[in-house]
């Protein structure tokens, strides 16, 4: 699997409805459908009509009229997504995403809007998506934040566990044990509320830890123990 | 998970995320998971020579993976309490 920012996507199913062909070996699944979606690349202007495809994996972008013109970009390469209202940044309310790029060298004109020839797509940062329905900024901007959450960093030693439930905490007051389905065991209660630091015994980075070990210890003391070694054999 | 839930705590403080790619936004801490993805509310671009066209957002959701700094409100931070959590987590790696 390929990921490395925006490409051109032109893989349609021939049975004339021309949706995308998906990377089903993957698990890769259609996540939405949104017709009349015009695409915005970089500083490039509105190519339209479009419809995007939202997969578990992907954003993809087909023409509604040139059926060899499309883009993709995978969840793992979306930085940040947004939905854009400010008038000033954008003449149409979108969803606005940032695509991370390998940064060879700082180009500043990395999208040619005059040469219309080979454009690199791969250099492409930014890219809206504006949907002719606007109400469905927001629908859309839930969908892309949940399909990004399906796509965390890979880990290469440990398998992520990307079935457990997606714990979003939204306030402190979450902390208390039996705010949600959290399994036994994880969540020792917590004494202290407003002041919870987890701890993890385990490997290094932590991210792939799917336990969540808490241990609320205020003892501030704990170093007396261990230094105790080093205080007798210092002569000066 | 030190961190993850170090900024459940911050929920709600105002914050500024640095990006890997320069770009920093600043606003309020919505909601954090175990990936460290970060939802900000009222965002708007520090820098905005190098990404004009965002300029103001209501909300936007942030890969945890490109992040670089979150920069915290100094009063939002007990040191001290990092500090004892950070080192008993190094112990036990």
């Amino acid at each position: 699997m390929v990921v490395g920012g925006l490409r051109e996507f032109a893989h349609r199913t021939g049975n004339g409805s021309g949706t995308p062909v998906l990377e089903e070996s993957n698990g890769e699944e259609l996540m939405r459908v949104q017709p009349s979606v015009a695409v915005a690349l970089g500083n490039r202007s509105l190519e339209s009509p479009g419809t995007l495809y939202i997969t578990s994996r992907k954003l993809i972008w087909l023409s509604d009229v040139d059926m060899a013109k499309g883009y993709a970009v995978d969840f793992l390469s979306i930085s940040l997504h947004a939905v854009s209202r400010d008038q000033e940044a954008y003449s149409s309310p979108c969803i606005y995403t940032q695509i991370e790029v390998e940064d060879d060298e700082d180009e500043e004109d990395e999208d040619d809007t005059e040469s219309t020839g080979a454009l690199d797509l791969s250099k492409i940062r930014e890219m809206r998506l504006v949907p002719s329905d606007s109400t469905q900024l927001d629908t859309l901007f839930d969908v892309f934040c949940e399909c990004a959450e399906l796509n965390p960093e890979p880990i290469e030693e440990e398998e992520e566990e990307e079935e457990e439930e997606h714990n979003w905490v939204f306030s402190a007051d979450q902390m208390v044990v039996g705010g949600g389905a959290e399994e036994d065991g994880e969540w020792p209660i917590s004494q202290s509320p407003t002041s919870v630091i987890g701890l993890s015994i385990g490997d290094e980075g932590g991210l792939a830890q799917p336990m969540l070990e808490l241990q609320i210890n205020d003892q501030r003391f704990d170093d007396a123990e261990e230094m105790v070694h080093e205080s007798e054999t210092k002569d000066h | 998970q030190l961190f993850f839930s170090y900024f459940k705590d911050l929920v709600g403080q105002e914050v500024t995320v640095e990006l890997k790619n320069d770009l920093a936004i600043r606003g309020t801490l919505h909601s954090v998971d175990q990936y460290l993805n970060i939802k900000l509310e009222n965002t708007r671009v520090v820098d905005q020579d190098k990404f004009p066209h965002m300029l103001s957002v209501r909300n936007c959701f942030i890969r945890g993976s490109v992040v670089r700094y979150v920069q915290l409100p100094p009063d939002g931070v007990d040191v001290d309490l990092l500090h004892d959590a950070a080192r008993r987590e190094a112990r036990g790696a």
